[in-house]
């Protein structure tokens, strides 16, 4: 049986629906229920509900066989993976912003963020010194109220730095969702792994092509 | 404060039923080893750092210190650096081919995984100065018998090759920094991240073709096939013909029901010049052994030989539970002593155990 890593939240209704577009689907609505884990109705794959930046960790443990997971997520856990598709939703990008207009004189830039690595990586390929301020949330005020100079954050539509009187100064990444798959899994169930990547290859859409 | 009570992260200590599992294992491994005549090397535990930082590449893991004369000293990282430079040294004279094997505790700084942390044991064996058909085929040989000592059945080596994939980027006379980019997509099969980066790339469509493959060239017999409809230059094609053989070999032995090839795997040690191998095994998300082919590293410290290679993990062993290794338990068949000393030396000359209760 394969085991599949959902994130819980904004990711998993387009997951479900992808994956009964490639025809794994559940006898229990899995949105609405508190349980965490699902098997599918022909008992084949196994669906476990994680929170978001977990996704990866189950992947590489092989605790899950497969994941759905951001790639601002990957990008920040460094997780040993396979990365094969792009499920092309949840698009958004990884985004410094700041204060419209704003101009950090300082020695060193503060900068508030969720994905401190993502940001030292950034900062460390530009060689400009920083001092990273880890927050978990609400990250547009820092700037507001005088904690940080800067943030890195997902933007998504830029409406919610817009309203708090910030903007976008450089874009780091590109993020959306991805496919995650365990190296010893990919090997020792090729077949079933091989299968349902070409499910899903094949009902993922493109967009944009 | 620090708290010294705790041991520190990345080490580990084992006790009694650990303990016992661990040498039960150790020891199986052994024998099999010596019953193919590896004889054992026991290396020191820390050499100069300039011995890892050769051959084995990844210098930011390698734990440094520096000793009184300001000589840079490491703890080992890996067995194989210290070992080809042993052959190539201590053992040049020796007749060939020299066939060896170490266990023993390596430490890297990185972080702990899969049951392994930053201090963990390997075991493994090198063979040097053979001809690489039949040399390969003895190390692929030595470790199918130790799964099957171990009592593991559903185990799966990969074959790969670090000349299939260098024949193919060879061809496209590329600078350091992009074969890297690539080498970064590929090995975790980024499809749409390969083609963003083949959109940038100065290649004709058909090399495009080539390297959209690769990470898909995983399976049985086919896959030698596949590949060779993709390739022409001769490094590939050698390296193909040279899996070829492999396969076909362990075909007549009924064997190769454990092998893959994998040419879509391109990791591994700077110092790997030729076969890469990978063993996995249902059930366990990392991989338990890995090796290959290092022709180059003996010759770094002064003698040019053919050296292959293959190390398997204890701790990720231990994780798959064989009924076998667990009943060896002592602790209960010890007989309790609470007469005297001299009835305690009676059993212990019978071979008995013994616990005194004085």
């Amino acid at each position: 049986m394969l085991v599949i890593a959902l994130c819980k939240g904004r990711f998993l209704e387009p997951s479900l629906d992808l994956l009964a577009r490639a025809g794994i689907r559940f006898s229990e609505d899995v949105a609405s229920s508190r349980k965490l884990i699902f098997d599918s109705a022909d008992k084949t794959r196994r669906v476990v509900l994680v929170k978001p930046a977990d996704v990866p960790t189950y992947v590489e443990y092989g605790a899950a066989d497969i994941g759905i997971a951001g790639r601002d997520v990957l990008l920040e856990t460094r997780a040993d993976v396979l990365q094969p598709l792009d499920l092309n939703f949840g698009q958004c990008k990884i985004a410094v912003a700041g204060a419209a207009g704003s101009r950090p004189d300082g020695p060193t830039i503060r900068v508030a963020t969720k994905y401190p690595r993502i940001t030292m990586d950034h900062y460390n390929a530009r060689g400009i010194p920083v001092e990273i301020i880890p927050l978990s949330g609400s990250i547009e005020l820092a700037p507001l109220i005088g904690l940080a100079d800067r943030i890195v954050d997902l933007v998504e539509t830029g409406r919610t730095l817009k309203e708090n009187g910030l903007e976008v100064m450089e874009i780091i990444a590109e993020s959306s969702a991805r496919l995650l798959i365990n190296r010893a899994g990919y090997q020792t169930k090729r077949e079933e792994v091989r299968e349902l990547i070409q499910a899903l290859e094949k009902v993922v859409v493109y967009a944009s092509r | 404060m620090k708290s010294y009570t705790q041991i520190p992260p990345g080490t580990q200590i084992l006790i009694g039923h650990a303990a016992r599992r661990r040498r039960v294992l150790e020891r199986a491994i052994c024998s099999v080893f010596e019953g193919w005549a590896y004889e054992e090397i026991i290396p020191p535990i820390f050499d100069y750092y300039d011995v890892f930082a050769k051959g084995w590449g990844q210098e930011a893991q390698i734990y440094r210190f520096i000793d009184r004369e300001g000589n840079i000293l490491a703890l080992r990282p890996e067995f194989t650096s210290l070992v080809a430079k042993t052959v190539a040294t201590r053992l040049a004279a020796s007749l060939k081919p020299i066939r060896l094997f170490y266990s023993g505790e390596v430490l890297r700084f990185e972080k702990p995984k899969g049951g392994r942390q930053r201090e963990f044991a390997q075991i493994g064996i090198e063979h040097y100065g053979g001809t690489a058909k039949s040399a390969d085929v003895e190390i692929l040989l030595v470790a199918v018998e130790t799964f099957q000592r171990l009592g593991i059945q559903s185990f799966q080596i990969n074959l790969g090759s670090v000349d299939f994939f260098g024949g193919i980027v060879d061809r496209m006379e590329l600078p350091k920094e992009q074969i890297d980019a690539l080498k970064e997509v590929l090995n975790v099969k980024d499809q749409p991240g390969l083609e963003t980066l083949l959109q940038q790339l100065p290649l004709e469509e058909r090399r495009k073709k080539i390297l959209r493959a690769v990470p898909h060239l995983t399976g049985g017999r086919p896959v030698i096939a596949e590949a060779r409809s993709l390739v022409k230059n001769t490094r590939s094609v050698n390296a193909l013909d040279h899996l070829e053989d492999i396969y076909s070999i362990f075909e007549g032995l009924d064997l190769a029901q454990h092998l893959t090839i994998d040419l879509g795997e391109i990791r591994g040690f700077d110092y790997y010049t030729g076969i890469l191998f990978r063993a996995y095994v249902h059930g366990l998300g990392f991989e338990v052994a890995a090796g290959g082919r290092y022709d180059g590293l003996p010759g770094a410290f002064g003698e040019d030989l053919p050296a292959v290679g293959f190390s398997f993990s204890l701790d990720r062993l231990e994780q798959i539970a064989t009924p076998r290794l667990d009943s060896n338990a002592t602790e209960d068949s010890a007989i309790e002593v609470d007469s005297d000393f001299s009835t305690a030396l009676q059993f212990r000359q019978a071979g008995r155990t013994v616990k005194l209760c004085l």
